[in-house]
């Protein structure tokens, strides 16, 4: 189930050797290029690229299907949402008492939704192409305290958990005939107790096998705790920094110096 | 055809798979072309390695996951077309971790659960608790909390929660895994006992001393597929199937495979038959 508790996926790519630090800097800087950037056929072609990463990296349909259609269900919920809550501009496509769908609202939607789906998927590579080693790694050679770097490698390692754990709950409970869609609404509240109450236990006593687990193995024992395996940059990562910078530096020099709408 | 109270007609046959596949999300082939078919009053032990499918066909079987192609008949009824809460009536599924189902403030109340969700009248509800409390021998500890117990005895109180709704089928996951060898023996007991008393027994599990001495029958799982479906001595008469998926026998069965040479049978399951079998092979030596 490895892609399931953990998304990261073993392969030897040019994005899986590439050193953690310079994929987290590729990862931040792609970041902020999808909030410079405000035009929609920028956007899609930063998009375009970053799924040629995500190709690039090998991943399969079958391998990421869950988490972009995760991506995909969030865009669609944008572009839907977007037009309802923003009536600004003219002309207006349809309205339906106090909702105006106007059409650059529609279009600002699709925007953002791209602009979530640059996100979104960027990070994703970053997770799926590095180890939860690797990202700890480079996060505290990067000057982030070790407790900090435990602690979201953990949060990182159980959030699928966690989602796996409310499916099995919510399953166990289904088959003591619970129907959690059943009812009205205080019924429905009260049936996601049985849900609630087993997935806060089952989470504490995991919390708990695991901080033993981790004093068992002397951590904190040290504060200049050494490392197996040190991080080292090689041409290549030079190489991807300086192509991501050039890519970053343009759109920014026009937005920000020329101040060129883009 | 019987009628039943509870609307799913029974038959005689109330589980039966045809050609039953099932493949995650992720694309793992879980159960890959099963056909299986399981009669009013078996006990059944299913056996198999990590991984091998064991409880995707259990969650297949009581409708928590629909067949991916083929299908799943309870009681006649394919399973795509019945709510899960209405094969609950039917298949109950004890899971694997008790944690996943425990969350009422008294034992009482956890064991409640089920019935009052299915739907059944107050009367009847007390009954069937009644019945599910004596059955799980909790009757020290129904006013307790589940969650302060014992892992044992929260898994008694998970399993008492399915047998309280009734089901004509037992599936129960791995329920002896983390019990002391009393516990363990205590638990068995009462299975049997169910067993005795009309119910079916669907026994997930890797500790082959439980499957010889409970089950009359086995089904060894490896790789999403049936590799045997026989009766327990059937099973235990030929190790080869069991080594391949990583099963080992109970030591009496071991032995008395060792002791072939010497006119001990293939099929001897227990310490009792091999004493028996010694004795009688000394007498005619
Ligand atoms: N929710 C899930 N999503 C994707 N794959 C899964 C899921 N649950 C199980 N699998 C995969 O399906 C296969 C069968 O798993 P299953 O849990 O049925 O095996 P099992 O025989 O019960 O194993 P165990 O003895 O460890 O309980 C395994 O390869 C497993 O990794
Ligand atoms: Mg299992």
């Amino acid at each position: 189930m490895g892609g399931f508790i953990d998304l990261y996926t073993e392969a030897d790519t040019f994005l899986h050797r590439m050193d953690p630090r310079v994929k987290i800097v590729a990862v931040l800087l792609l970041s902020l290029l999808a909030f410079i950037l405000s035009h929609l056929y920028l956007l899609l072609a930063l998009l375009t690229f970053i799924f040629l990463l995500l190709f690039l990296a090998r991943a399969t349909i079958s391998r990421t299907a869950f988490a972009l259609k995760f991506v995909l269900r969030f865009m669609v919920l944008i572009i839907i949402l977007w037009p309802i809550f923003d009536p600004t501009g003219t002309p207006v496509l349809a309205s339906l008492g106090p909702i105006k769908i106007t059409e650059p609202a529609v279009w600002r939607g699709v925007t953002s939704a791209a602009r979530v789906g640059c996100l979104a998927t960027v990070w994703y590579i970053l997770m799926f192409t590095t180890s939860q080693r690797d990202l700890v790694r480079a996060l505290v050679k990067m000057g982030v305290r070790f407790d900090f770097g435990l602690t979201l490698a953990i949060s990182l390692r159980f959030l699928p958990t966690f989602g796996a754990l409310i499916d099995s709950i919510k399953d166990a409970q289904r088959a003591r005939g619970l129907e959690l869609s059943k009812g009205g609404l205080l019924k429905r509240s009260k049936n996601y107790v049985a849900v609630l109450v087993p997935t806060i236990v089952s989470a504490l006593r995991t919390a708990d096998t695991l901080s033993l687990a981790l004093q068992s193995r002397a951590y904190g024992a040290r504060a200049d705790r050494t490392y197996l395996r040190d991080l080292n940059m090689r041409p290549s990562d030079y190489v991807a920094l300086a192509v991501l910078a050039a890519i970053l530096v343009l759109p920014a020099f026009a937005k920000f110096v020329m101040q060129v709408d883009i | 055809m019987i009628p039943s109270a509870h609307g799913i007609p029974r038959e005689e046959k109330i589980i039966s798979t045809r050609n039953l596949k099932f493949t995650y999300e992720g694309g793992v082939q879980a159960l890959q072309g099963l056909n299986l078919d399981i009669r009013s009053g078996d006990y059944v032990a299913i056996v198999g390695g990590n991984g091998s499918g064991k409880t995707t066909l259990a969650k297949a079987l009581n409708g928590l996951l629909k067949p991916t192609s083929g299908t799943v008949m309870v009681n006649g009824m394919p399973t795509s077309e019945l709510k899960v809460a209405e094969i609950a009536k039917v298949v109950g599924y004890a899971f694997q971790n008790p944690d996943h189902q425990l969350f009422c403030s008294s034992v009482e109340d956890e064991v409640r659960f089920g019935p009052l969700n299915l739907g059944y009248p107050e009367q009847e509800v007390r009954q069937k608790v009644e019945r599910a409390i004596e059955a799980m021998n909790l009757g020290q500890l129904r006013a307790l909390a589940p969650l302060s117990l014992r892992l044992g005895e929260r898994r008694r109180v998970s399993i008492a929660s399915v047998i309280a709704m009734d089901p004509q089928v037992l599936i129960l996951d791995e329920p002896t895994t983390g019990l002391d060898a009393g516990e363990s023996l205590e638990l068995m007991n009462s299975l049997k006992r169910l067993n005795a008393e009309g119910k079916t027994i669907i026994l997930i599990t890797h500790d082959m001393k439980v499957v010889a001495e409970h089950a009359r029958r086995v089904i060894v799982m490896a790789n999403g597929r049936m590799i045997l479906d026989s009766d327990s001595r059937g099973v235990f008469s030929d190790l080869a199937i069991l080594g391949e998926s990583n099963l080992e026998p109970p030591p009496v069965v071991r032995l008395a495979h060792r002791l072939a040479k010497h006119g001990i049978p293939h099929d001897v399951m227990s310490v009792e038959e091999l004493v028996f079998q010694l004795l009688r092979s000394r007498g005619g030596g």
